[in-house]
């Protein structure tokens, strides 16, 4: 046991190491673990929070409170399992120091267990965020009482404990069939990751254009969508023990602990034989040199980032979503111009048609995070640009430019399609696609600078970096933020008069967008040579 | 070729790393650079490749300062570092085309250099595969090929016998040595004393961060051995 709990230790620290620089002796990596450990938190428990007391307000009168712990039970479940099988890959089976452990005189299911806790302990994480909140929410909420009764509060503790069990085991499946995958065909690692991805991306859209649908319908007949949910039979199970079901919470804990021990023990035994049939990727030997053609440092820049950008699935999906969604949007309102336009006439000029349509085009391009996470991707290789003769101005602004690339099209695309669906003005059209280009290209410098301020040089894996960073955070949440400011300024602007409504946003996004382009070309090469 | 002049590093918290280092490499040499394990060798081997920032003193590569004109000095410069990470999401062909277009090297020029080290290194038939299945030597071969195809004035290099079998470190000695005949210049630090010995026609002796001895190999041996030089300079005889 002793032996477990010092393989435990190590596991732990190098996943909270990697994934949040937490425990480091420089501030500001420190700070950059700190941050993003409180924003996943606020976030966790803000949309839990949020989703749990909207549905509570519609099934509480109707006392069936347990859908929202089936519903969050299933929300948990999902994003644990997102961002830790990716996680199990490189902390279960691919760890840096699995030589050196192997060759000591532990057991390899200890070994195993030890990694597969750590794993639990993210898990764990995910499963207090959101079923706690869910919790509270039915303490305050509830109709019946349940939530107020002091054994509730037990049995959500199991419930809290249990479910990322069953989370690990699937996590761990899963990074192991990655794992296998990725070894024996060298692309096939990325088209899996990139099935997965967008599988996991259309469930979650047709979750949240559905919700209010699905929330209406609850109130009608919250019976018959329990029923509809029988293949998620352990929810279930959790979700009526949770609401006072001893028998059925028994039998969920016997769910989750099963497939646990299951893959501790199972894969504990063939630990070293997986370990090594997944670190097996043969080179091979049957390449024929042909003539080689030669192009510029530009070219050359240009490929390198986009066989990253397109050859890391998280990478493109995590930074590359907003962009699909804004071009989706425009060719959306081009389709369904008709719909629209008879809806604003309907408003009588009531609604604010083109700023809507401007935060909406800001809202996706925040999303489009390409040059925030960009610097802390070089990692390792960070060696190999600074050795190339590339000055870090030109290099920064590359990596900038790179973003640019992809945003500034899809941003006139949306807003040319936008514009002619909503059938607005030249001057409106031309205004449109104007604050949304400052936004784009104050977005790109302002993830530049974030990824300098805050790199992740040592991460285990571009998840990681891409998922987890302070960074990434702060190039989604804070332009939303700018975008917020907008539309308060917009608000202000209109007490004035109609043209300080638009000129006062517009003012404010080309201020912010000089201030970070200026500062990312004064300070942004010292910052690259200070890495 | 290389002039380095009172070069200290000082890290952050007031450690000093190396402390007014000068020496020079002319063109020809082979240069190494010994010491024991945190002496300032890597440090310095990192300033001169432009990889790492410093506090005090300069450093020319053929002219060029590395502080005032970086580009030019990394122009006529190859570094390899003691475990070279390479991009592991490129093949083995797609790596060396990258650093050929980074150094604007022509397209025959690149194709016969590939082609004359890679067969050397019994490396061509592998530069098909991703660089992440490649063994530790074979990227370090990798590494060296994507060096040796820059024909670079300078060759700075970190323990570059480390991970390479026999024949592959008897092939580097000798395309180094050609490297020199051809008026460039390497300069490189080993543990391995005896190859040091060998190989060097200069070698400098660094001890916590201070240049403790500088010379020709044959005064700075004499009679005796680099080994034990080595080690009477470092106190431990």
């Amino acid at each position: 046991m002793k032996k477990f709990f010092a393989l435990l230790k190590v596991s732990v620290k190098s996943m909270l190491l990697s994934s949040s620089n937490m425990g480091r002796k420089n501030r500001k990596k420190a700070a950059t673990g700190v941050g993003v450990m409180v924003l996943i938190a606020f976030f966790g428990l803000y949309m839990s929070g949020l989703y749990s007391s909207l549905l509570m307000s519609v099934l509480a009168p109707i006392h069936m409170e347990v859908l929202v712990f089936i519903f969050m039970g299933i929300a948990a479940l999902v994003s644990g399992l997102v961002f830790t099988a990716m996680a199990a890959k490189g902390v279960v089976f691919g760890g840096k120091d699995n030589d050196l452990l192997l060759s000591m005189p532990v057991s390899t299911t200890s070994l195993m267990a030890s990694r597969v806790s750590a794993i639990y302990l993210e898990n764990l994480l995910f499963s207090f965020f959101v079923l706690g909140p869910a919790g509270a929410v039915c303490a305050f909420m509830t109709q019946s009482g349940v939530g107020r009764n002091p054994l509730f509060w037990v049995r959500l503790v199991i419930a809290v404990l249990a479910l990322p069990l069953l989370d690990t085991a699937l996590s761990v499946l899963l990074g192991a069939l990655v794992a296998f995958v990725s070894a024996k065909v060298s692309k096939g690692g990325v088209i899996g990751q990139n099935i997965v991805m967008a599988v996991y991306l259309v469930a979650v859209f047709w979750f949240a254009f559905n919700l209010n649908g699905m929330i209406d319908g609850l109130a009608a007949n919250a019976a018959g969508v329990k029923e509809s949910l029988s293949w998620a039979a352990p929810v279930l199970w959790m979700a009526d023990g949770i609401m006072g079901n001893w028998g059925m919470l028994l039998a969920f804990a016997a769910c989750c602990a099963v497939p646990f021990a299951l893959v501790v023990f199972g894969l504990g035994k063939v630990y070293r034989q997986a370990v090594t049939a997944f670190a097996a990727r043969s080179a091979r030997n049957d390449y024929k040199l042909s003539a080689q053609s030669a192009s510029g440092q530009k070219k050359a820049l240009l490929r390198m980032e986009a066989r990253r950008f397109f050859g890391i699935p998280m990478y493109f999906w995590n930074s590359g979503l907003g962009l699909i969604m804004l071009v989706a949007m425009g060719i959306a309102a081009l389709v369904m111009g008709a719909d629209l336009r008879s809806m604003a006439a309907m408003l009588g000029g009531a609604l604010p048609v083109m700023p809507l349509a401007a935060l909406l085009m800001g809202f996706c391009l925040s999303m489009s995070v390409i040059a925030a996470p960009s610097i802390s991707l070089e990692g390792k290789y960070l060696w190999i640009l600074r050795e190339a003769p590339v000055d870090e101005k030109s290099l920064l602004w590359f990596k900038t430019g790179f973003e640019l690339m992809f945003t500034i099209p899809c941003t006139v695309i949306a807003g040319v399609c936008i514009a002619i669906a909503l059938s607005m003005p030249l001057w409106e059209g031309g205004v449109l696609i104007l604050a949304t280009l400052l936004f784009c290209v104050g977005h790109a410098a302002f993830g530049m600078l974030v990824g300098l301020t805050f790199p992740k040089l040592d991460a285990v894996n571009e998840t990681v970096v891409v998922k987890q960073s302070l960074a990434v955070m702060l190039g989604i949440f804070v332009p939303m933020a700018v975008l917020g400011v907008c539309a308060l300024l917009y608000w202000l602007g209109g007490m004035l008069a109609d043209w300080a409504a638009l000129a006062l946003p517009v003012a404010l996004l080309a201020a912010l967008t000089l201030v970070c382009t200026l500062i990312l070309a004064k300070r942004g090469p010292a910052m690259l040579r200070a890495l | 070729m290389l002039r380095i002049e009172h070069y200290s590093k000082t890290y952050p918290g007031g450690k000093k790393a190396v402390d007014d280092l000068t020496l020079h490499v002319r063109p020809g040499e082979i240069y190494g650079f010994i010491g024991h394990n945190g002496a300032g060798k890597t440090t310095t081997l990192r300033a001169v490749a432009g990889v790492m920032d410093f506090t005090e003193g300069t450093i020319t590569i053929d002219g060029h300062d590395v502080k005032r004109d970086p580009v030019g000095a990394k122009r006529v410069t190859a570094f390899l570092p003691d475990n070279p990470d390479l991009y592991e999401f490129m093949k083995g062909i797609d790596f060396l085309n990258f650093v050929a277009d980074l150094y604007d090297i022509p397209a025959d020029q690149r194709t016969k250099d590939i082609g004359k080290y890679g067969d050397a290194f019994e490396l061509t038939g592998n530069l098909g595969s991703p660089i992440g299945s490649y063994s530790h030597g074979m990227r370090q071969k990798l590494a060296l090929i994507s060096a040796f195809i820059r024909r670079p004035r300078l060759l700075i290099l970190d323990e570059p016998f480390v991970g390479l079998d026999p024949a592959a470190s008897h092939l580097m000695k000798g395309y180094l040595a050609e490297l020199c005949q051809s008026g460039s210049a390497v300069f490189f630090s080993t543990h391995v004393l005896e190859v040091a010995e060998k190989l060097c026609h200069q070698i400098a002796i660094i001890k916590d961060g201070r240049l403790i001895k500088a010379g020709p190999t044959g005064d700075l041996v004499g009679d005796s051995s680099l080994e034990d030089v080595f080690l009477e300079l470092e106190g431990d005889k």
